[in-house]
C-alpha cells in the first residue's frame, strides 16, 4: 500500500467512526463515489471496531513505566472492583493506574486511581493521606476535584474520583498557546483552589500542568491534593540532597516532569509549606504565558540547578506587551526565598482578581467609549472599526481587547456588548423623547405573582419564578422602588384590584400576569397597570417553548423598563441581562431552588440545594446559582441543626465562586457576609454587608442580615434601623417581620413585640418563629400559660425542630415544670447525636434549669465545633443569667467578640 | 487470534518483571555515553528496546522449538507466556514493520503504547502531537493491525 492510498483510507475510517453505525454505509457510499475497492477496504477495517477497544490495551509487559511500582496489576475492561466496573484505562503515572469506571451503585462515572501496593502498604502514611484527602474533598470547592471514596477491595487500594471530561492543562498547552485573558482566568481558578486548600491547612506539593484539568466549559479542576506526600520517599526529612535524590528515584517516570515545577525548598529537600504551591503555580503561569519553562535544563540536575540559582528570563522577552503588573506578580510568585514570595495564596488571588477586573474594565471602556463618540445611527459598525484600529496600538488594555477578540467567546461578548450599547442608546433617546412630551415617570412598582393558569401545581415554580425573576431584575434599577417578593407574594392566588394594591403598597404601577403551559408550550400574558387610574399602560402576550422561559423573562423585563420610561445607565441595562444564565434549563432549576429556599424549613432547604446544584451543573458559570447554594448551606445549621463544620465550607466555596464570576452581585456579597459572620470572621462581615448594600440598596435580605450582625454586637438601635429599611422594601415578608419583632424583644420593648407578632400572625398564622417571639414576650411579662401555649405552637408547626423545642424547654424550666424540661433535654440530646441540634439548644434549657456547668459544657461543644449560631448568646435573653459568669466573657472573647 | 492480548495478566507475570528490566537496562546501557535529550527520548528508546527484547526472545524460542531443543532462557519466567504468545508477538512485530512502511507514526504509537506501556498523554508528549491525535491514530492502527493479524491467521 502506498502512503497516499493509506491516507485516503485513514481519513475515511476516522470520518466513518465518528458517525453512528447505521449511518456509516450511506456515508461511505457517497464518500467513495464509485471507488469500490476503497469502500471495501474502509468497511473491512471498520468491521474490526468491536474488538479494537480491548486490543493491545494491556502493554506487552506491565511495569515498563512504573519501574519501581512493579507489583502493580492492571485491571481489565469489564472486570469489577467492589461496586466499580472498570471501563478502560485512561492513564498511568507514578501514582499508579487510572481507570474509567462505572459506579454501579450510584450509577455515575468515576475515575478510579489504583494505588501501587507499596504505597498502600504503608499504613501510617496512607492514613495521613486519607485524612488530608477527606479534608480537601470536604471543601467542596468548585476548582478542586471531588474525591468520592477512598477504599480497598480484595487487597487493592483505590481512590474513586469525580470524572472530569476534559483535558489536562498539559494537553491544552501542547495543542495551542493561550491568550492572556485565558491564562489570567486559569490562574485565578487555580489560585482559588489553592487558597481554599491552604486555608484548610493542606499543601498540594505537586502543582503542574498534568494535575490541572480543564473542563470543556472552562471550569478548572485541580487534581491530586496531597498525593505527592503519599509517594514521597520515606527519608524525605533526612537531608536535603538525599531527599531530592530519593524522591527522584522513587518516581522515575515523573522525574523531569515534576522537577521543573519544584520550588527551591523542595529541590533542597526542605520541608514544604503553602508557599511551595505558590512557587509551582508561578512556574505553571510562566509556562502558560511564555510557552516555555522558566527553569529548564537537559538533565534533572541542570533543572534543579536552574531552580536554585538562575533568574528566569524576563517574561516580556516572550510576550512583549505583557502588562507590567502581571509580570511583577509572576516574579513575586517565583522568588527563590519564600519569605519574599506571596505569603498566602489568598493575597495572590486578590491581586489576580484585581488585575483581571482592571483589565476587563479597561477592555470594556474601550468598547463602550467607542459608539458614544460617533453618530448614533452608525454606532454599531463604527464601533467595530474603532476596535480594529485600537487593536494595533500597544497599551495593555488594548492588548487585552485584541486578545479577547481573538478568542471566540470573547468575540461573542464584544458583540453582546455592542448590542447592549445600541440598546442603551435607543432607550436613552426614547427616555429623552418621552420626557419632552410626558414628564410623569413611574418610580415605584409591584410585580404581583403571575397566575398559574395551567391548573397544575407542577408548573407553579414557573409562574412564581418568572414573577420573582422580574422582581429581581427590576430591583437593580436605582430609581425604581420595587416591592419585594415576599410582600408581593401575599397576593398570590387572590383576585386583586390593582388600584387597591397600589394604595396598600403605595406604588404607582402594578404588573400582573398569567402563565399557561400546554405541552411544552408556554404562554405568558402580562399587563402593566397604572395604579392611580387603573388604566392599562401596556399589555403583551408571549408564546415560547418551556425551555425558553428565560427569554420570556428577559423580554418582559426589557419592555417593562421601557414602558416605565426609566433612564437606564449602561451598567444597569447590562445587569438586567448579566446575572442570568443563557442556559434555559439551568434557569429553571434555579427558579425551583428559590421556590424551595423561600419556604425555609430543613426539608425545603435540602430540596433547594439539589435544584441549585443542577442549575450549576447545567451552567457552571451561573453566578446566582452559586449564590443560591451558598444561601442554603449558610442557613442549614439554623434550620436543620447540621454542624457548621459541614455546611460553612460549602457555603463559602459557593459564594467565592459566585464572586469570582460576578463581583458586582449584591446577593453574593450578602451571602458572603452572613457566611463570614457564622465563621466568626468579624473583620470581613461589615465590609461585605456594606458592599452588598452599596451595590443594590433595594435588596431586603442585605438589610435584614446586616441587622442580624448588628444585634450580635448588641447595637440594637442600629439593628432596628436596618431591619426597618428591610421592612419598607418588603413589608409583608414573614421572616423580615419576625426579625422586626425580634429586635424589639432584644430592646425589651415587649408591647411592640406583641403588636408586631399579632400583625404577623394575622398575615401568616403558620410561621413558627412568630409564635416563638410572642411566647418570649409573654414569658417576660410573666404570662406563663400564654407563653407556654405559643412556644408549643412553634414546636408543633415546625415538626418539632430543635430550634423551637429548645425555647419551649427553657420556658418549662423557668416556670417550674422541670420534669417536662428534662424530657425535652433528652429529646434534644438524641437530636444532637443525630446532628439535628446544636449544643446551644441544650445549653438554653440548662440555663433555664439554673445548671450553669452543664450549660457551659454544651456551649463549649458548640465552640469546639465552631458553631455559627453560638454567637446568639450575646443577645438572646435566655442566656442572660450566664453573662455574669466569667466563663461567659471568656467564651465570647474566644469567639472574637466583645463580651 | 487476538484473544491473547485480551487476557488478563496472571499475577505471576509481574513477580518476574525485574528480570526483564535488568535485560532492558543492559540494552539501554549499550547506548553508553548517551545523554538523554529529554524524557520523551528516553521513553522512545526504552519502548524500542522493550520491543526488541520481547520479539527477539520469542523468535529465538520459536527457532529452538523448531530445532527440537529444550531451551531455557532467563526471560521465560519473566514472561510466563506460552508458545502461542511468542507467535503472536512475532506476527505483531511483522505487522508493525509493514505498517511503518506507509504510516511511520501509527507504528510508533503502537510501539510506545504497547511495548513502552505509555499512556495516550505520554505518547503525545513523546511524539509532540496532541493527545487527540494519538487517540485517533491509535484506534486506526489497531483496526489495521487486527485485520492484518486475523488475515494472517486465516492464511
Amino acid at each position: 500500500m502506498t502512503p497516499e492510498r493509506w491516507q485516503e483510507i485513514d481519513v475515511l475510517v476516522q470520518a466513518a467512526l465518528e458517525r453512528r453505525a447505521e449511518d456509516r454505509s450511506a456515508f461511505l457510499a457517497q464518500a467513495c463515489s464509485g471507488d469500490e475497492a476503497l469502500r471495501r477496504e474502509v468497511e473491512s477495517l471498520i468491521s474490526y471496531e468491536p474488538q479494537a477497544d480491548a486490543f493491545l490495551e494491556q502493554p506487552a509487559f506491565a511495569g515498563s513505566v512504573e519501574i519501581t511500582a512493579d507489583e502493580q496489576q492492571r485491571l481489565l475492561a469489564g472486570s469489577a472492583l467492589g461496586r466499580y466496573r472498570i471501563k478502560r484505562r485512561i492513564g498511568a503515572g507514578g501514582m499508579g493506574e487510572v481507570y474509567l469506571a462505572a459506579d454501579t451503585q450510584l450509577e455515575r462515572t468515576v475515575a478510579l486511581k489504583v494505588l501501587p501496593v507499596e504505597v498502600a502498604a504503608d499504613r501510617e502514611r496512607m492514613q495521613r493521606f486519607v485524612q488530608e484527602a477527606k479534608a480537601v474533598s470536604a471543601l467542596n470547592h468548585p476548582n478542586i476535584i471531588t474525591i468520592h471514596e477512598i477504599g480497598q477491595f480484595d487487597g487493592t487500594h483505590f481512590i474513586a474520583i469525580e470524572y472530569v471530561n476534559g483535558e489536562t492543562l498539559r494537553e491544552r498547552l501542547q495543542r495551542e498557546s493561550l491568550t492572556l485573558a485565558e491564562t489570567l482566568d486559569l490562574a485565578v481558578q487555580i489560585a482559588a483552589a489553592l487558597a481554599a486548600a491552604h486555608e484548610a491547612g493542606i499543601v498540594h506539593r505537586d502543582i503542574k500542568p498534568e494535575n490541572i484539568m480543564l473542563r470543556a466549559d472552562g471550569l478548572v479542576k485541580v487534581l491530586d491534593f496531597g498525593l505527592a506526600k503519599l509517594t514521597a520517599h520515606r527519608d524525605e526529612q533526612l537531608d536535603g540532597e538525599a531527599a531530592t535524590r530519593a524522591q527522584v528515584q522513587t518516581q522515575p517516570g515523573m522525574i523531569l516532569g515534576t522537577v521543573a515545577y519544584m520550588s527551591p525548598e523542595q529541590a533542597r529537600g526542605l520541608a514544604v509549606d503553602a508557599r511551595t504551591d505558590i512557587f509551582s503555580l508561578g512556574v505553571v503561569w510562566y509556562e502558560m504565558l511564555a510557552g516555555r519553562l522558566p527553569f529548564a535544563g537537559e538533565t534533572t540536575s541542570d533543572v534543579l540547578a536552574a531552580i536554585l540559582k538562575n533568574e528566569p528570563a524576563p517574561l516580556t522577552e516572550y510576550v512583549p506587551e505583557l502588562p507590567e503588573e502581571l509580570e511583577r506578580m509572576v516574579n513575586k510568585a517565583l522568588r527563590k526565598n519564600r519569605e519574599e514570595r506571596y505569603q498566602h495564596s489568598t493575597d495572590l488571588l486578590i491581586d489576580l482578581r484585581d488585575l483581571k477586573q482592571e483589565l476587563a474594565f479597561a477592555a470594556k471602556l474601550e468598547r463602550t467609549a467607542a459608539p458614544t463618540n460617533n453618530d448614533k445611527a452608525t454606532a454599531g459598525p463604527t464601533a467595530t472599526d474603532t476596535e480594529s484600529q485600537n487593536a494595533q496600538t500597544t497599551s495593555s488594555a488594548e492588548y487585552i481587547v485584541s486578545e479577547i477578540k481573538q478568542h471566540r467567546r470573547g468575540l461573542l461578548a464584544v458583540l453582546a456588548l455592542l448590542l447592549l450599547v445600541a440598546m442603551g442608546l435607543s432607550y436613552w433617546s426614547y427616555a429623552h423623547r418621552a420626557a419632552a412630551t410626558d414628564t410623569k415617570q413611574i418610580e415605584s412598582i409591584a410585580v404581583l405573582p403571575f397566575q398559574n393558569a395551567s391548573g397544575n401545581s407542577d408548573t407553579e415554580y414557573l409562574s412564581d419564578g418568572i414573577s420573582e425573576a422580574l422582581i429581581n431584575s427590576l430591583t437593580e434599577l436605582r430609581q425604581l422602588k420595587v416591592i419585594a417578593r415576599t410582600t408581593a407574594f401575599r397576593y398570590k392566588g387572590k383576585d386583586v384590584d390593582p388600584q387597591a394594591v397600589g394604595r396598600e403598597l403605595n406604588v404607582r404601577a402594578v404588573l400582573m400576569g398569567r402563565v399557561r403551559q400546554t405541552g411544552d408550550t408556554l404562554n405568558v400574558q402580562v399587563d402593566l397597570v397604572d395604579a392611580a387610574t387603573g388604566a392599562q399602560l401596556w399589555g403583551a402576550e408571549y408564546e415560547r417553548k418551556v425551555s425558553d422561559a428565560l427569554s420570556v423573562k428577559q423580554a418582559i423585563a426589557r419592555e417593562v423598563t421601557e414602558k416605565l420610561r426609566l433612564k437606564l445607565s449602561g451598567e444597569e441595562q447590562q445587569r438586567l441581562v448579566k446575572r442570568d444564565t443563557t442556559n434555559a434549563e439551568a434557569y429553571q432549576f434555579y427558579l425551583r431552588g428559590r421556590y424551595f429556599w423561600n419556604k425555609r424549613t430543613a426539608d425545603n432547604l435540602r430540596k433547594a440545594i439539589g435544584e441549585f446544584q443542577q442549575a450549576i451543573d447545567r451552567d457552571p458559570n451561573y453566578a446566582l446559582g452559586y449564590v443560591g447554594l451558598a444561601d442554603c448551606y449558610v442557613l442549614l445549621e439554623q434550620y436543620a441543626g447540621v454542624p457548621a463544620s459541614e455546611t460553612l465550607p460549602k457555603a463559602r466555596a459557593a459564594a467565592d465562586r459566585a464572586l469570582q464570576l460576578d463581583d458586582s452581585l449584591s446577593e453574593a456579597h450578602t451571602s458572603s457576609a452572613l457566611i463570614y459572620q457564622r465563621m466568626w470572621r468579624w473583620a470581613e462581615v461589615e465590609a461585605e454587608h456594606k458592599r452588598a448594600i452599596s451595590l443594590n440598596p433595594n435588596y431586603p435580605t442585605a438589610h435584614q442580615w446586616f441587622a442580624g450582625y448588628l444585634q450580635t454586637k448588641r447595637q440594637f438601635d442600629a439593628a432596628l434601623r436596618e431591619i426597618k429599611r428591610a421592612q419598607e422594601l418588603d413589608p409583608l415578608s414573614p421572616i423580615i417581620s419576625d426579625h422586626v419583632a425580634w429586635i424589639h424583644l432584644l430592646k425589651n420593648d415587649l408591647n411592640a413585640v406583641i403588636e408586631q407578632c399579632q400583625r404577623n400572625i394575622e398575615l401568616n398564622p403558620n410561621f413558627p418563629g412568630t409564635h416563638y417571639l410572642l411566647g418570649a414576650a409573654y414569658l417576660k411579662q410573666r404570662r406563663h400559660e400564654e407563653a407556654t401555649a405559643e412556644f408549643q405552637k412553634a414546636v408543633e408547626l415546625s415538626g418539632r425542630a430543635s430550634q423551637w423545642l429548645s425555647p419551649l424547654g427553657y420556658c418549662y424550666a423557668v416556670t417550674g415544670r422541670r420534669t417536662e424540661a428534662r424530657r425535652i433535654l433528652k429529646d434534644l440530646e438524641e437530636k444532637y447525636a443525630r446532628r439535628e441540634a446544636t449544643g446551644q439548644d441544650l445549653a438554653r434549657v440548662y440555663a433555664g434549669l439554673g445548671e450553669k456547668d452543664q450549660a457551659f459544657a454544651w456551649l463549649e461543644k458548640d465552640f469546639e465545633q465552631h458553631s455559627g449560631l453560638l454567637q446568639i448568646i450575646t443577645s438572646d435573653y435566655s442566656f442572660a443569667d450566664l453573662r455574669s459568669d466569667p466563663r461567659y466573657a471568656d467564651l465570647v472573647r474566644r469567639m472574637g467578640l466583645q463580651p | 487470534m487476538a484473544s491473547y492480548y485480551l487476557r488478563r495478566r496472571r499475577p505471576g507475570d509481574t513477580l518476574q518483571t525485574s528480570a526483564l528490566i535488568n535485560e532492558a537496562y543492559l540494552r539501554l546501557a549499550e547506548h553508553k555515553n548517551m545523554r538523554w535529550q529529554n524524557r520523551a527520548h528516553f521513553f522512545a528508546v526504552a519502548a524500542q528496546a522493550m520491543r526488541r527484547i520481547l520479539v527477539d526472545h520469542a523468535r529465538s524460542r520459536n527457532a529452538a522449538k523448531r530445532e527440537g531443543r529444550a531451551f531455557k532462557v532467563s526471560l521465560e519466567q519473566a514472561e510466563n507466556v506460552g508458545q502461542q504468545r511468542g507467535a503472536e508477538l512475532i506476527a505483531l512485530d511483522d505487522a508493525l514493520n509493514e505498517l511503518a512502511v506507509f504510516d511511520q507514526r501509527k507504528s510508533r504509537i503502537v510501539e510506545l503504547r504497547y511495548f513502552g506501556g505509555l499512556s495516550v498523554e505520554e505518547t503525545a508528549q513523546v511524539l509532540a502531537v496532541s493527545a487527540v491525535t494519538v487517540k485517533r491514530e491509535w484506534r486506526a492502527a489497531k483496526l489495521w493491525l487486527l485485520r492484518a493479524l486475523s488475515s494472517e491467521e486465516q492464511n
